[in-house]
């Protein structure tokens, strides 16, 4: 147990580390703005006569950044509203804090990623497996090309072309947005019906743009397990083929959990094509708005809460691992 | 004394011979490799030549909006009535130059790094290694999308440069795990014994050793060098280029509503052909390319 609790302090430090260079990007950025909006601001608000000390508060208040002083000075307020959970306020949802937009739009994107997601796992996992042991036949060849070229591709061809096809030639789904706004949000049929409708696309397009990765993963990986001695073993021993299936699913798949942990913090940021396309209001759809409207503390917000996930992702996904596989744990205590 | 030196340089070029009648056989039994060779020379001789033939800029035609697909306007016109087929071919120039810029910036940083951090080891290789995880880490998209606030990159050779800045940490990953591995093997061992300057291993005999997987991960930087620039015209958070894929994406689906008429269909789809066309190029030389330097994949 203490070589876990090791191995999650030193992620944990590591983690922060990466959340502080983070921050310290975004902070160097927002300080670097052409134009410097905050000191524009600050400039405006002391010329409707304000106090200077009033002024500063206000505009402290609404970047989350201070007007003035000096370049530490204005470092330590920055992070120290960080630790505060304090991003300041979004300009583009005005007298909004940063953390509830964010909270609005993490809501749009984890529900989304995590369907697609699990839907691709299951399904590359599967034929991954097909793939392996077809490998030599036409099935096999045609699943690992299939794999190559939809792992090849970047995910906004992917939603493009399914764009294409089903919201313009054959218009079948809605192309864009959450919800007709015909319904009433809430617990209804209608409702919840118009969300499925218009979740089918992103969703689909996420597990399109994993599969390609999963099965090349799941192949190559039952690849190795069958040249395994007790896959030898298990068959001249004469085992029914069912139960060696069994036996090679739960060797093969082991490796591809840590992927799984991994890619899912890594989605939190790659969702932004998608996002943007099907104009779905997630992290990346933030994002990329904030970066357009110049609205610098939701930009620093998203980009830190991004960042963030894949921290996190990382961390469970070596924790897993090492409860999930017991060679990995017994050999660590074995080390320690 | 001379005639050693004859028979040597005898003998390259005789293995020069033989390495491109291997690369002719390989390329011989499958013909789609050749095929990606040809579709590799067709981009590069487009971006070279491709603009001398189009005029800068390129006409407008007011009554041919949108126009569809026809033999005069193969991928039908944009909205300002400009032929679309010619803005491809006019946008690939930028296209592979910043990724040929990123390409270069990238294996050289990476192999730089990657060789020093292997052949050094100690308190040098853990520093770089710690800054090459972090730099893995910081999701790349979102860090290009929020440094596109306060610097445009938009020129191609900007755009190379940040992208290969940002690009070199699989490149040191991988080149730093050969050349941990290659400097213990029996080879470099005794060309250490001669007493030779470490220059020379490194550059006589390391660097060659790798020079097949260095020259393969350029291509493959290639591909997502020109997914990412694509992507972020796309995105439109860049001063808009004239005629450049990406921008070319982002008017037709913004703009022109390729998302729910077809009228503009086919000046998104041509961007994406290309973008494609290019990717299954580069597969088919990288994969011709393992062939002939992979001895162990090689078919007598």
């Amino acid at each position: 147990m203490t070589v876990i609790a090791r191995r999650l302090a030193g992620h944990l430090a590591r983690g922060i580390a990466m959340v502080l260079v983070v921050a310290t990007i975004s902070f160097f950025i927002i300080r670097n703005i052409p134009g410097d909006p905050i000191a524009a601001r600050y400039q405006k608000l002391v010329e409707q006569g304000m106090s200077p000390e009033a002024a500063e508060r206000a505009t402290a208040v609404m970047y989350g950044f201070l007007p003035s002083g000096t370049l530490w000075e204005q470092y330590v307020d920055y992070m120290g509203g960080l630790f505060r959970f304090d991003l300041g306020v979004s300009v583009t949802n005005p007298g909004t804090p940063v953390t509830t937009v964010l909270g609005e739009a993490a809501k749009w994107t984890v529900l989304p990623v995590l369907t697609g997601t699990l839907l691709s796992f299951l399904l590359g996992v599967t034929m991954g497996v097909y793939a392996a042991i077809k490998r030599s036949g036409v099935l096999g060849d045609l699943l690992a090309i299939s794999g190559s070229l939809l792992h090849g591709v970047p995910q906004y061809v992917l939603a493009l072309l399914m764009g294409a096809i089903f919201t313009t030639l054959i218009p079948v789904l809605p192309p864009g947005g959450t919800a007709d706004i015909l319904f009433e949000p809430g617990f209804n049929a209608g409702y919840i019906g118009s969300l499925i409708e218009h979740a089918t696309l992103p969703v689909v397009t996420y597990a399109l743009a994993g599969y390609g990765g999963w099965i090349l993963a799941m192949k190559s990986s039952v690849v190795t397990v069958l040249g395994d001695d007790f896959i030898l073993a298990a068959e001249l021993r004469g085992m029914k083929r069912s139960i060696i299936f069994r036996y090679i699913m739960r060797n093969a798949i082991l490796p591809l959990f840590t992927i799984l942990a991994i890619s899912l913090g890594l989605l939190f940021g790659g969702a932004i094509f998608i996002e943007k396309i099907f104009n779905y209001p997630g992290l990346g759809f933030l994002l990329i708005e904030s970066v357009t409207n110049r609205d610098y503390a939701l930009m620093g917000g998203a980009f830190l809460i991004i960042t963030v996930a894949i921290v996190v992702a990382n961390i469970l996904a070596d924790l897993f691992y090492t409860v999930i596989d017991p060679r990995v744990r017994s050999g660590a205590e074995a080390a320690a | 004394m001379s005639s050693a030196i004859l028979e040597t340089g005898g003998t390259t070029a005789a293995m020069r011979r033989d390495f491109w009648r291997g690369v002719w056989r390989v390329m011989r039994r499958k013909p789609s490799r050749l095929a990606g060779a040809v579709i590799l020379l067709g981009f590069a001789f487009m971006g070279v030549f491709g603009p001398m033939f189009h005029p800068e800029p390129l006409p407008r035609d007011p009554d041919e909006i949108y126009a569809p697909m026809s033999a005069e306007h193969w991928f039908g016109t944009d909205g300002q009535g400009r032929d679309v087929l010619a803005q491809v071919v006019t946008g690939s120039r930028y296209v592979l130059l910043s990724a040929l810029v990123t390409a270069v910036i990238t294996v050289v940083l990476g192999t730089a790094i990657g060789l020093f951090s292997g052949f050094k080891r100690g308190r040098w290789d853990t520093v770089l290694m710690r800054l090459t995880d972090m730099k893995l880490t910081i999701p790349g998209l979102p860090l290009l999308l929020v440094l596109s606030t306060v610097w445009s990159f938009g020129s191609a050779v900007e755009m190379g440069l940040v992208l290969g800045l940002l690009g070199w940490g699989t490149v040191a990953r991988a080149v730093r795990a050969q050349t941990l591995s290659l400097r213990e093997r029996g080879f470099i061992e005794a060309v250490r014994g001669l007493g030779l300057p470490t220059t020379h291993i490194v550059g006589r005999e390391l660097l060659p050793s790798m020079a097949p997987y260095i020259a393969m991960s350029m291509l493959i930087t290639v591909t997502g060098a020109v997914y990412a620039q694509v992507g972020l015209f796309f995105l439109g958070v860049l001063p808009y280029e004239a005629d450049n894929w990406g921008v070319m994406l982002n008017l037709s689906v913004f703009g022109g509503g390729a998302l729910t008429t077809t009228a503009a269909l086919p000046y998104m789809l041509a961007p994406l052909l290309a973008i494609l066309l290019l990717t299954l190029g580069i597969v088919l030389v990288v994969d011709a390319m393992d062939e002939i330097f992979n001895p162990r994949l090689r078919e007598e």
